[in-house]
């Protein structure tokens, strides 16, 4: 074999690789995000890592809500375990959400490296759809052992980053698929509609192997668990959220 | 006054006996060492010895002050007939030091009247209990001692005398428990013993001519005895749920392991490999010269055919099951749950953790999904400031953890009442409401905010931040 044709099959054993091809994609069934992710949807049999910022960052609650909302239609091909360090998902609002929490098999770590060792161990078993872990910040080594697992079944790994007693988020690099920062949006009910309408998430996706950076605002729609672009944004970083801490 | 409450071999040779007044037996032994009594450390160090004993037979009761009774139906086998079974557990004993007298007889109470009135290490064959009780003392029969005493008055000394009575004048002459404590010695009632451990007929024991103490052997030990009670689970069709290994060690200290299961089962190798890591925690002490292992728990278990794979199947919970027993096992069964539906208003009493893998209830209908439900629910709801324009309105700003939130939207109230009917009748308090409304900041974060109690012109209502919705 030449030399070019054997760089030629590494090339392609490298996209394969890349495009994550043997698990395959979920779209999100718009143009405009699909088209920023590699095969035009949220890449299955890999992990993907979802922050908040500011306080979002310690209660990591529309994180949670955005995840759940992505994870929800792999509950129809396997289990889903949810690892947390502190106990506090409550599971008739993730049913809310359209998420089957009653089925959701919940794990609960002492500490950072139990809940990634647990996450792992999920994700590389048989008959896992998908694992989702809070955890502070996954290092490089954690996040190639989380990839790996990943791969083993073709599991998909949500890793929603959280610290749990609040301060600055420390900037690791890591190996995820995707990045995506989230926060609450104001939702718009119908007009004359009293009280709140669906919830709405400005989400970000800020790092993506194989595709671009985009911004959405997003809703969960009614009818399924899927979600809904309303607005794009743009490819820019989201302004930070208000960090007006007042003495008290 | 002082008596004596046990002797030993050489004090009993010079008289002394139980019950003896110190002062006496000091008369009569000058050089008399005597030891204060300890019945908590007597009692506790009988426990241990019953612990001990789990290597002879997984079935052990304490029979107080001083006995023991271990139910060796089915063991006896292990070291090759009765005989040699007594005699490994007597010279043990003697080993430590502790001076025994035992026998094996068909009833716990015939086996106690030989091991206390007979020579030592007296068999009973199967059926002969009554032949081999026929000469000893009423004494034996586990009698107070006045009925022992009334009964020796009138010349019933020995059992054959009793048990050749006409039942029905024991009885009334007696009493109810003369007769019976004869029918339990002759085996004709029974006898509830309190083991120290339910028996399991799931039992296997392994015991080695050298002791071991590397970890390698430990594992391949642990391994070799799984393997044995596996295949004796699949011969039987059943699966346990719970596995206790023990490595008993030289010192007569064991080492207890105990894995769980999600569901019943048997494969040698996944138990094994849930011992694994549980081994390397064990300290081996100068050797280990037993190992045990009981399944407990163990339930039917219908072989299953292997299936083709499927694509897209959903998995079904037999496939998950090793999964959940590895982080069970590694992160206590506790940390690992599935939220099942409670019929119950109280937001932190509707969420009922069940087993990971137990089938869903006929009474989990579900959650309620009209009303609004906040996706993370704080243990302890925290105080918040909050300025509200109407009392009974939600409110416009509140400031939580330091930040302040102006409200764009509210939506509310669901009034949530105390589930008086858990509370003693005159603390059942009407006003001990909650108002939930759930709220959305400018930046469209959503909260769950209550006020507690209804409104009350005098005190200024307090606020509470119960959840986060995403």
């Amino acid at each position: 074999m030449s030399r070019e044709a054997r760089l030629l099959a590494v090339r392609r054993r490298i996209a394969a690789l890349e495009a994550g091809a043997a698990a395959g994609v979920a779209p999100f069934g718009d143009a405009r995000v699909d088209a920023c992710l590699p095969g035009g949807g949220l890449p299955l049999g890999r992990w993907h890592e979802a922050a908040g910022e500011g306080m979002e960052l310690e209660t990591a609650a529309a994180a949670a809500a955005f995840i759940a909302a992505l994870a929800a239609p792999l509950a129809e091909r396997g289990a889903v375990v949810w690892v947390m360090r502190r106990q506090d998902l409550y599971a008739p609002g993730l049913a809310a959400l359209g998420f089957p929490a009653e089925r959701l098999i919940q794990v609960c770590a002492r500490d950072e490296a139990q809940a990634l060792g647990a996450l792992e161990d999920a994700l590389g078993a048989e008959g896992i759809a998908a694992a989702i872990g809070e955890v502070e910040s996954p290092s490089l080594l954690a996040g190639r052992r989380l990839q790996l697992a990943c791969e083993r079944h073709g599991a998909t790994g949500f890793v929603i980053r959280r610290r749990l007693f609040g301060g600055r988020a420390s900037e690791a690099g890591s190996a995820a698929a995707t990045r995506w920062i989230i926060a609450a949006a104001p939702s718009a009910p119908e007009a004359g509609e009293p009280g709140l309408g669906a919830p709405r998430w400005r989400v970000a996706l800020e790092r993506c192997r194989g595709g671009r950076p985009g911004a959405w605002i997003m809703e969960k729609s009614d009818d399924a668990s899927s979600l809904r672009v309303v607005a794009e944004l743009g490819d820019r970083q989201l302004d930070p959220a208000p960090s007006e801490r007042l003495a008290g | 006054m002082r008596r004596l409450a046990a002797v030993d071999a050489g004090a009993a040779g010079l008289g002394l006996f139980a019950g003896q007044k110190a002062t006496d037996a000091a008369a009569l032994a000058p050089r008399l060492v005597i030891a204060e009594a300890e019945p908590a450390a007597d009692a506790a160090a009988l426990t241990a010895l019953a612990d001990w004993c789990a290597r002879f037979s997984p079935a052990v009761a304490t029979d107080p002050p001083d006995g023991l009774i271990l139910d060796i139906t089915g063991v006896a086998h292990l070291w090759g007939g009765e005989g040699t079974m007594v005699d490994d557990l007597v010279t043990r004993l003697a080993g430590s030091g502790l001076a025994a007298r035992a026998a094996i007889a068909d009833s716990p109470g015939a086996a106690w009247a030989l091991a206390h009135f007979s020579p030592d290490r007296s068999l009973a064959a199967p059926g002969g209990s009554a032949a081999a009780l026929a000469p000893l003392p009423v004494a034996a029969l586990r009698l107070t001692g006045a009925d022992a005493a009334q009964l020796t008055r009138l010349g019933l000394t020995n059992i054959a005398a009793l048990a050749a009575l006409p039942r029905r004048q024991v009885g009334p002459r007696f009493g109810a428990q003369v007769v019976r404590r004869l029918d339990q010695a002759l085996g004709t009632a029974g006898e509830a013993l309190t083991f120290r451990r339910p028996p399991s007929p799931w039992f296997a024991r392994a015991a080695f001519v050298e002791p071991i103490s590397t970890p390698e052997d430990l594992a391949r030990a642990s391994g070799d005895i799984v393997q044995v009670l596996a295949a004796r689970l699949e011969v039987a069709g059943r699966g346990g749920r719970r596995f206790d290994l023990a490595f008993h060690g030289l010192d007569g200290a064991a080492r207890r392991l105990t894995i769980g299961l999600a569901l019943p089962g048997r494969d040698s190798g996944a138990i094994a490999r849930l011992f694994a890591p549980l081994i390397e925690t064990v300290d081996p002490g100068f050797g280990i010269e037993v190992v045990t292992l009981a399944a407990r728990d163990v339930e039917a278990l219908a072989p299953r055919q292997a299936e083709f794979p499927a694509g897209g199947k959903r998995a079904d919970s037999e496939d998950i099951a090793p999964l959940i027993d590895r982080l069970a096992n590694r992160l206590g069964a506790a940390a690992v749950w599935r939220a099942g539906a409670f019929p119950s208003h109280a937001p932190e009493r509707a969420v009922k953790r069940r087993p990971p893998l137990a089938p869903a209830k006929a009474e989990e209908a579900g959650w309620r999904l009209e009303r609004p439900r906040p996706l993370r629910l704080f243990r302890r709801p925290e105080p918040i400031e909050v300025m509200a324009l109407v009392p009974d309105d939600p409110p416009v700003f509140f400031r939580w953890r330091g930040l302040a939130h102006r409200v764009r939207r509210a939506e509310g109230p669901e009034r949530l009442a105390r589930e008086w009917w858990r509370r003693p009748f005159d603390d059942a308090d009407p006003d001990k409401a909650r108002d939930y409304y759930r709220v959305e900041d400018e930046a469209g974060a959503r909260f769950w905010l209550f006020r507690d109690g209804l409104y009350d012109p005098q005190t200024p209502p307090k606020w509470w931040l119960h959840g986060l919705f995403g």
